[in-house]
């Protein structure tokens, strides 16, 4: 599905150890007055990567991006791009292109002239100009439009000029601003197979901002989760699905069910966790480094969890709850669980069949439960 | 809320009322302006125009009659003579000549000097722009003919400029900037600058930044971002203050008659002098006839700016 999965694992630059990172940025800070908008963030990424950061309003993704375009000047630290130091080079030196947000088409200029706007402020011959243009519009299949202005041309349509014209110069790296923000359900999920193919076959390094888990999931090699002006987690999508490091990750990607708890055995091998919470005793099929008696998050997936009306063997991993809301979402129907404790559980299952006499309904006792080894268990 | 309105009792009975006269709310808003400038321009225009088709007489008024009355009914009396008089007198045409001139290079100066300003002002922060703006537009709180009688002090033969100059040396001699041409394009410079400065502004002012970004960040340096974005996407802005300029200028009258000298020949002198001094009435409307004939292009030319403003808006 995602892009990492063309990869073969060994090609993964970043589970080379020792790899030479094509953009480097070391312990870098902006502040806006008092306010911190990016925090000591270093970063690799490597070459023909397309890396995600990932964060709510404010997270500082836009801002860091800014830093690597050179429309923001750190307040310290360094941003090494193949290998050249970035520091005191203004926007228009750097080997990097930006999609805006807004687009920023020259709203005075066709089509063609946009993207060839690049192109002739280097000084390219006229006739190579045309040729790369027409290629470029080619390549986002904007062929018949290239005379138009911009106000005479669609969102999804303005979005391809913004992309071809980025991409012209061949940038090292191509910075994206929420690429697809403005366009609607449907256009998103299209462009973005199409954006992974754009990037696979030109082989530039993409940096793209995103507030949209979902984009991030499907687009990135790898995602930086932001939050706060920091980067929390640095991983390939399922990894930062499946293995999120701290509840905000956990909570940010996906949606999740969380349970306070304390260490009651803890084992080389196994955890087990008491949760009033749950109102279970939750065990966890692998080891954990924690110390007995500490407090700790236990984090499950709502499709993880298998829904009963009889009660399942065993003594742990067991909730006991009321179905207080089913909602049916075509694909799958998500179930609201509220649990003895109070605590309302969220439980997904796919419609495999498509009517279902049998389907557990509003009031109904069930019995929620899952795999050992399904779930995370998070200390911060 | 404006549901809440319409709905209401009071409105309604209003509306009612108001229909049984044939008037509905909207052809009631339009209705006052479209009065307004029918009472004071289209009639007083009407005026005019009959006034300039007739022959000077001493009279009150002193001119002829248009329709005349006679034995057998009435007579129209139609007269191209004041018209004719414009077209052979060398003075007019010269009179016309000058004024267009003068307008034309004061509006490029004021260009030259708003376009920098406006640009300064816009691209300043919030409370510095609004005290900027406000200094562009304080000299309108002081009389108009206050200001242009303090250049007169400033420009004179004993005036400031020439004091300094002759205290520090520079010259032996007082310049004569009195009563010459580069006075009269001080005045109108100077006087006119609001009107270049405000309407770029706002145009400025509305540029996306990140146009600018964009740009750069594509490898234009600074200067070709200004000539190759800025510049024309602030063309309406300049097309809007250079007429707001030119226009009023090409019927200037105080500033010449002021500051400049018997050389400087402008149109609006001509008409004052038509009107008061030769009691003239018939070929001074001819002159501010022709005058507006001469106009029409500016005019339609700056409703062309005001509209490429609002569709820059819309976009």
């Amino acid at each position: 599905m995602s892009a990492q999965t063309q990869l073969a694992a060994d090609e993964k630059p970043w589970r080379r150890p020792g790899e030479k990172p094509f953009i480097r940025i070391k312990k870098l800070t902006k502040k806006f007055g008092d306010f911190i908008a990016v925090d000591d963030v270093s970063l690799d990424v490597f070459r023909s990567e397309l890396f995600c950061l990932l964060g709510g309003s404010g997270s500082g993704k836009s801002t860091l991006l800014r830093m690597l375009a050179g429309f923001e000047t750190p307040t310290s630290g360094t941003i090494e791009i193949d290998g050249q130091d970035m520091a005191g080079i203004p926007s228009h030196e750097r080997p990097t292109n930006m999609m805006f947000q807004s687009y920023a088409l020259f709203p005075h200029m066709s089509v063609e002239q946009n993207i060839a706007y690049g192109l002739k402020r280097d000084g390219v011959a006229k006739s190579e100009i045309a040729d790369q243009v027409a290629d470029m519009l080619g390549l986002v299949q904007m062929s018949n439009f290239g005379k138009r202005k911009p106000d005479q041309l669609s969102g999804g349509q303005r979005q391809r000029v913004a992309l071809a014209r980025s991409l012209i110069k061949r940038p090292k790296l191509l910075l994206l601003d929420e690429p697809l923000g403005a366009l609607d359900k449907k256009l998103r999920e299209e462009t973005q197979f199409e954006l992974i193919k754009i990037q696979e076959s030109l082989g530039i390094t993409f940096m793209v901002v995103t507030h949209d888990q979902e984009e991030a999931m499907t687009l990135a090699t790898r995602i930086g989760v932001m939050n706060y002006g920091e980067i929390v987690q640095v991983g390939e999508p399922p990894e930062i699905y499946e293995y999120p490091n701290t509840r905000f990750v956990a909570d940010f990607i996906g949606s999740v069910n969380m349970f306070e708890g304390r260490v009651k055995e803890d084992d080389k091998d196994f955890v087990r966790i008491e949760s009033q919470e749950a109102g279970t005793e939750i065990y966890v099929g692998h080891g954990v480094s924690c110390s007995p008696d500490q407090k700790l998050w236990f984090a499950i997936r709502p499709e993880k969890l298998i829904l009963n009306r009889k009660r399942p063997d065993g003594d742990s991993n067991i909730l006991k709850g009321m179905v207080e809301d089913v909602a049916y979402m075509g694909n799958l129907s998500v179930f609201r669980i509220k649990l003895d404790s109070g605590k309302v559980v969220k439980a997904t299952q796919s419609n495999r069949v498509r009517r279902d006499d049998e389907a557990i309904s509003w009031d109904e006792e069930v019995y929620l439960t899952w795999d050992e080894t399904a779930g995370v268990v998070l200390q911060s | 809320m404006t549901e809440s309105i319409v709905n209401s009792k009071p409105f309604q009975w209003t509306a009612r009322f108001l229909a049984r006269f044939g008037l509905s709310g909207k052809g009631l808003v339009i209705a006052v302006p479209t009065l307004w400038l029918l009472v004071f321009f289209l009639i007083p225009f009407i005026v005019v125009l009959k006034i300039s088709f007739a022959e000077a007489m001493i009279a009150r008024p002193p001119y002829s009659k248009l329709v005349q009355g006679t034995e057998s009914g009435f007579a129209l009396n139609f007269s191209f003579l004041s018209y004719q008089y414009l077209v052979e007198d060398g003075l007019y045409l010269a009179a016309y000549g000058s004024s267009l001139r003068i307008a034309f290079f004061s509006t490029i100066f004021a260009l030259l000097v708003g376009y920098p300003m406006a640009y300064f002002i816009a691209r300043s922060s919030g409370r510095w722009r609004n005290i900027l703006l406000m200094l562009v537009i304080m000299p309108f709180w002081t009389s108009f003919l206050l200001r242009v009688y303090a250049w007169i002090g400033i420009l004179k033969g004993n005036g400031y400029i020439n004091n300094l100059l002759m205290s520090i040396g520079i010259i032996n001699e007082p310049l004569v900037m009195m009563q010459t041409d580069f006075a009269v394009y001080i005045g109108i410079v100077y006087t006119y600058l609001p009107f270049m400065i405000l309407p770029l502004y706002a145009n400025l002012v509305k540029l996306d930044g990140s146009l600018l970004e964009a740009s750069s960040d594509l490898g234009a340096r600074p200067f070709t971002t200004f000539l190759t974005v800025t510049l024309p996407l602030s063309l309406p802005g300049m097309l809007a203050g250079c007429m707001l300029v030119f226009i009023p200028v090409v019927g200037e009258f105080v500033i010449p008659a002021l500051l400049g000298g018997p050389d400087t020949n402008m149109i609006g002198r001509v008409l004052w002098d038509e009107f008061f001094r030769n009691r003239d009435w018939p070929t001074a409307s001819a002159v501010a006839i022709i005058m507006l004939l001469v106009l029409v292009l500016p005019i339609m030319l700056l409703q062309k700016a005001q509209d490429g403003q609002n569709r820059s808006e819309t976009l």
